[in-house]
């Protein structure tokens, strides 16, 4: 009698332990690894402290030279902007955006790293400002 | 002989567990009774009001007073409504006179019923004194029959902010323009030349075709390219951080305003970090709002754009001594 419980609940951990063990990838912040394999910029925004947009018109992407071009309105605090960046299908951003982001040193323009949905393909974008004049 | 017992306790135990007991209609007490509510939300500043609704009830018998006891005696204004309310189908608040007006002794404020009645709610207004600033309120009600019953409920304690608050300062471009923080005031150049040591921010308003420049607050210190055509008084030059915030409409700073719940307290004005904002905020509008810091660190302030103007604008400010 002591036998068979034994084996049943052997054979129902076994069980589920198979059930469990799916093999979808992930990569390290848990984010599905597809086949995907588009690698771009669609379109990026760029808010102040106070969470309006500082654009003047809309960014220019250029997904050949990987380039984000933006104008901000004059009296922007480029030391307190909050990037947003949308990306291709299952793409990731490196680094991650976090909080207010510095971009007060115009001549070296702020890069980030998109990362195709199958994590095979990276392309660095330059994302470069230009104030409004008054 | 272990397993029958253990049967036997279970069926004991399902058979209880299934018994419904009778309900019973409670029976009201035949004791004076009290009960005291807070009305006001949001915190406790200085000069503002807290209001309760305090109701007292007795089965037979009569009302004979209401009382409030503060800690600390509320600063004047402060009163007991001699009305007791109740909500009519229109939904408005209809007030029955049930005593005389409410008489204010030192930290008692009382209303002596003149009608005879068996229960009423009336209202209390304490307005908070200066000498409750960063310190704690309680107010103890009492009520009183005819029959010498007594009843209290203390509400509290209440912790009274240590901020301060202006509402409705008017500016203007090229006149009432110069604000200092520390002062609570708006000053003209002349006024400010005779304060220069304590003037925080420039009010401007620029109407640019180039470039959306607005409604603004510019520290004295600020790039002159903040401050086009401004000629600052001798000695107005100090430089205060400022941070910029859209839609936090603060309800002190807006009563009249049917926003949400949104109160600033002291603790943000606490710890809101402005170390790395600029000295300088334009393209301000109505429901705008700026953080700052003086330029001394003694104070920090939330300043809400209530309107504006073609060059002028009406804000209220909450301000927060640091040191």
């Amino acid at each position: 009698m002591k036998r068979n419980l034994s084996i049943a609940i052997a054979a129902v951990l076994l069980l589920s332990t198979w059930a469990c063990s799916k093999n979808i990838p992930v990569d390290g912040d848990g984010l599905l690894i597809t086949t995907r394999r588009e690698c771009s910029v669609s379109s990026f925004e760029l808010l102040g402290t106070d969470f309006v947009s500082v654009r003047v018109g809309a960014a220019v992407i250029d997904t050949v030279a990987q380039t984000v071009t933006c104008t901000v309105q004059f009296g922007t605090d480029l030391r307190n902007l909050y990037p947003q960046f949308s990306l291709a299908q299952d793409c990731t951003l490196n680094p991650k955006i976090t909080g207010l982001t510095d971009f007060s040193d115009l001549a070296h323009p702020r890069q980030w790293t998109v990362i195709s949905g199958d994590r095979q393909i990276k392309k660095t974008y330059t994302v470069t400002l230009t104030v409004q004049p008054r | 002989m272990r397993n029958i017992f253990l049967a036997i306790a279970g069926l004991a135990l399902f058979a209880a567990s299934c018994k419904k007991s009778d309900y019973a209609l409670p029976t009201p007490s035949t004791k004076l009774q009290n009960q005291a509510i807070k009305r006001t939300l949001g915190p406790n500043i200085v000069g503002q009001v807290i209001e309760f609704a305090y109701a007292g009830a007795i089965l037979k018998g009569k009302l004979t007073s209401f009382q409030a006891d503060a800690n600390i005696a509320g600063a004047a204004g402060t009163y007991m409504e001699n009305q007791s309310y109740y909500t009519a189908q229109t939904g408005a608040d209809v007030g029955v006179p049930v005593g005389d007006l409410s008489v204010t002794k030192a930290t008692n404020t009382m209303v002596t019923f003149n009608v005879d009645t068996n229960a009423a709610t009336l209202r209390y207004y304490y307005v908070i004194p200066e000498e409750a600033r960063g310190k704690t309120v309680t107010i103890t009600f009492t009520a009183k029959s005819a029959d010498g019953e007594s009843v209290s409920t203390v509400m509290g304690p209440y912790t009274v902010a240590k901020m301060d608050m202006k509402l409705n300062m008017k500016l203007t471009d090229n006149n009432a323009m110069y604000i200092s923080i520390g002062d609570s005031t708006v000053y003209n150049a002349t006024d400010a030349a005779a304060h220069a040591g304590s003037i925080d921010l420039v009010y401007l308003y620029r109407n640019l075709t180039t470039s959306a420049f607005g409604h603004a607050l510019v520290s004295p210190a600020a790039d002159p390219m903040y401050l086009p055509g401004v000629t600052l008084p001798t000695g107005v030059n100090r430089s205060t951080k400022e941070l910029k915030a859209f839609n936090l409409q603060d309800h002190n700073l807006a009563p009249t305003e049917q926003y949400g719940g949104i109160f600033i307290d002291d603790i943000d004005l606490q710890t809101i970090d402005l170390s790395k904002s600029p000295n300088y905020a334009i393209n301000l509008k109505a429901d705008a709002g700026v953080w700052c810091q003086t330029a001394d660190g003694k104070y920090n302030a939330y300043i809400f754009f209530n309107s504006v103007g073609t060059g002028t604008a009406t804000v209220s400010m909450k301000r927060y001594k640091l040191k």
